[in-house]
């Protein structure tokens, strides 16, 4: 079952379209939600959440419309959201509690709950302070602990290391790895921080000026790029490249011995060995080049954004 | 999640249904009003006025206890009058109460950005106002038709007529003007609470709202000479509104009495802004026009 469904789902705010024809399916266990500023990231969260209509198109969660049926949507969605937002006058388990009757808890459970939600988070010994009192990184993990306190199906996190110094940072991260790896909830994680969505993330939808510029598996992608290599070698380097062109590889030399090439499936690293040894290149470096996050964000950026394309994961 | 292993579940038990969400709301908020010490103090002291009433209703039918206390002093007669009297108190009692708790109810929801989480939980802006309204209301009442009725009651019990079926509509005034005030006081203080970061300042401006429009109806009363200047006065207004729904004898000047539909419109308007502005400041989000 699909997570997200976008059918040419426009969302203006103001007289400005800032969502302009998305159009996917979200299927992923945790999805990744890149763009640059302004690309339209807490937009699409806010129109999912219902807080913002849909001017043209919908947007499904779980199947159910966010026009239509926003409190069940509600019901299954836990969410944290970039900025501060909690009660500073109420302890944390209170407000956790809180929480987590709203969404439906009966009262005992929803206690049993944020007690657990915190001890999960790391926030166990400061539950009976009041949250004014916090640091920001506390602060960050009792948003945490509330929108995982009512069990959701699906966790929106809106920057959630924003603010965060390192090893709180890092240890946000391991949290929402181990949601991850636990199965039952699925993620949506919106930053602008690269580093903190590959290591949280398996799916990236990347948002340019409101539209899709790509939703990709991020392995695959790296995978689909795998075989990009830079060498630096000494001898007849035009020989060579001539002869891994003749077994179809993409190859280019430069000044100073150095040769870039990218090689089809069929050709390992050891044939280069071969084809060297025949030529009498002697190989001084190899460097298997591998994609990161940011080569396909900064693709994507390059690219011209999708409008009303479909695109699934 | 367990305690022990912090490790996650999900939970799978059962869930309220999606009205009751409104009753988490009043339950919350009716604990944050009764948290701090002023609050019970300011409910003690508007509760001291009722057991002033409550021994005069005592005097007036215990003709013993009369003559020993009162010597010979006109006597005390329990009618209209005299409940408007107590209504008059308690309402204004309410104000009081209503500009300490009204902020409490909502700008520690405001000023820390607690709207965009509640709001994320399947509860829409109208149950999260209509539960803020509820839990003031119910404060409200325990110092306005609550006690107004004991004393009705207590009246009818200590009574040598037999008082209650002939004055039934005392009761039923004194019923409909607490809920008509405290229900306009209730949306009156969320509805300017909600534009008020501060809850001492957000307490000044609902004195301010009642108190100094009330005075510049005065001048305009004064200079113009006309009684449409009342219009502006709610202790004025709400008195001639409530004499005339207990049925109360007539305190003021016969040309100086608005006419019903006037005050009941004024007050309709109010309540209309303050919807318009709970509107514009309880969202998740804020847009910028532009």
């Amino acid at each position: 079952m699909n997570v997200i469904e976008l059918d040419g789902l426009q969302v203006q705010l103001g007289g400005r379209v800032v969502l302009d024809g998305l159009t996917g399916e979200l299927r992923g266990k945790a999805v990744g939600l890149l763009g640059p500023n302004g690309a339209g990231k807490s937009t699409l969260i806010n129109t999912l959440l219902g807080f913002h209509m849909p001017t043209r198109g919908s947007a499904k969660v779980f199947g159910r419309d966010t026009r239509s049926e926003r409190a069940l949507i509600r019901q299954s969605v836990g969410y944290m959201p970039e900025n501060d937002s909690f009660i500073g006058n109420m302890t944390g388990v209170r407000f956790v509690r809180y929480m987590a009757e709203l969404a439906g808890l009966p009262a005992a459970e929803a206690l049993e709950r944020a007690h657990e939600a915190l001890f999960y988070v790391g926030l166990g010994e400061v539950r009976y302070r009041k949250i004014s009192t916090y640091s920001l990184g506390m602060k960050q993990l009792i948003k945490l602990a509330q929108a995982l306190a009512h069990g959701p199906r699906l966790l929106i996190l809106d920057e959630p290391t924003n603010g965060l110094d390192p090893m709180a940072r890092q240890r946000m991260i391991q949290t929402l790895q181990e949601i991850r790896k636990e199965g039952s909830i699925h993620l949506l994680i919106s930053s602008h921080l690269l580093r903190d969505i590959d290591q949280t993330c398996d799916e990236v939808l990347i948002l340019k000026d409101g539209r899709v510029a790509a939703l990709c598996n991020i392995e695959e992608e790296r995978r689909s790029h795998r075989n990009f290599i830079e060498l630096e070698a000494v001898g007849p380097t035009e020989k060579f490249c001539e002869t891994l062109r003749g077994i179809g590889c993409e190859c280019a030399s430069f000044a100073g011995g150095r040769i870039k090439l990218v090689m089809p499936d069929r050709i390992e690293s050891r044939d280069l060995y071969v084809v060297a040894s025949q030529t009498g290149l002697q190989i001084r470096r190899i460097h298997r080049r591998r994609d990161s996050l940011e080569d396909i964000f900064m693709r994507a950026m390059e690219a011209e954004p999708a409008r009303g394309e479909l695109v699934r994961l | 999640m367990s305690v022990y292993k912090h490790e996650y579940r999900a939970y799978t038990g059962p869930l309220t249904p999606l009205w009751a969400r409104v009753g988490v709301i009043v339950r919350y908020a009716f604990a944050e009003a009764w948290s701090t010490r002023i609050t019970a103090t300011l409910f003690t002291l508007s509760v001291a006025p009722v057991i002033v009433y409550l021994v005069g209703i005592y005097l007036a039918n215990n003709q013993l206890a009369r003559t020993l206390i009162m010597r010979g002093s006109p006597m005390l007669t329990i009618d209209a009058g005299y409940f408007l009297k107590v209504l008059e108190t308690q309402s204004w009692l309410a104000l009081v109460l209503a500009a300490w708790i009204a902020p409490r109810l909502v700008s520690f929801d405001l000023a820390d950005n607690a709207l965009p989480i509640l709001l994320s939980h399947p509860i829409s802006r109208f149950g999260y106002v209509l539960g803020k309204l509820l839990a003031l209301f119910a404060c409200l009442s325990l110092v306005t038709w609550i006690p107004c009725l004991l004393l009705f009651a207590f009246q009818g019990y200590s009574s040598a007529q037999p008082w209650v079926m002939a004055n039934l509509r005392i009761a039923g005034g004194v019923l409909a003007s607490s809920l008509l005030w405290i229900a306009f006081l209730s949306i009156l203080g969320l509805a300017l609470s909600s534009w008020v970061k501060w809850r001492v300042v957000a307490t000044g401006i609902i004195f301010a709202v009642v108190f100094v429009p009330a005075g510049i109806g005065g001048i305009i009363t004064g200079i113009l000479r006309t009684k449409w200047g009342f219009l502006l006065n709610a202790p004025v207004m709400m008195t001639q509104l409530w004499q005339r729904i207990l049925g109360a004898p007539p305190t003021m000047q016969g040309d100086l009495y608005l006419p019903s539909t006037a005050i009941v419109t004024v007050l309709l308007l109010v309540c209309a802004a303050c919807v318009l502005m709970l509107n514009a400041r309880i969202r998740a989000r804020e847009v910028v026009r532009g």
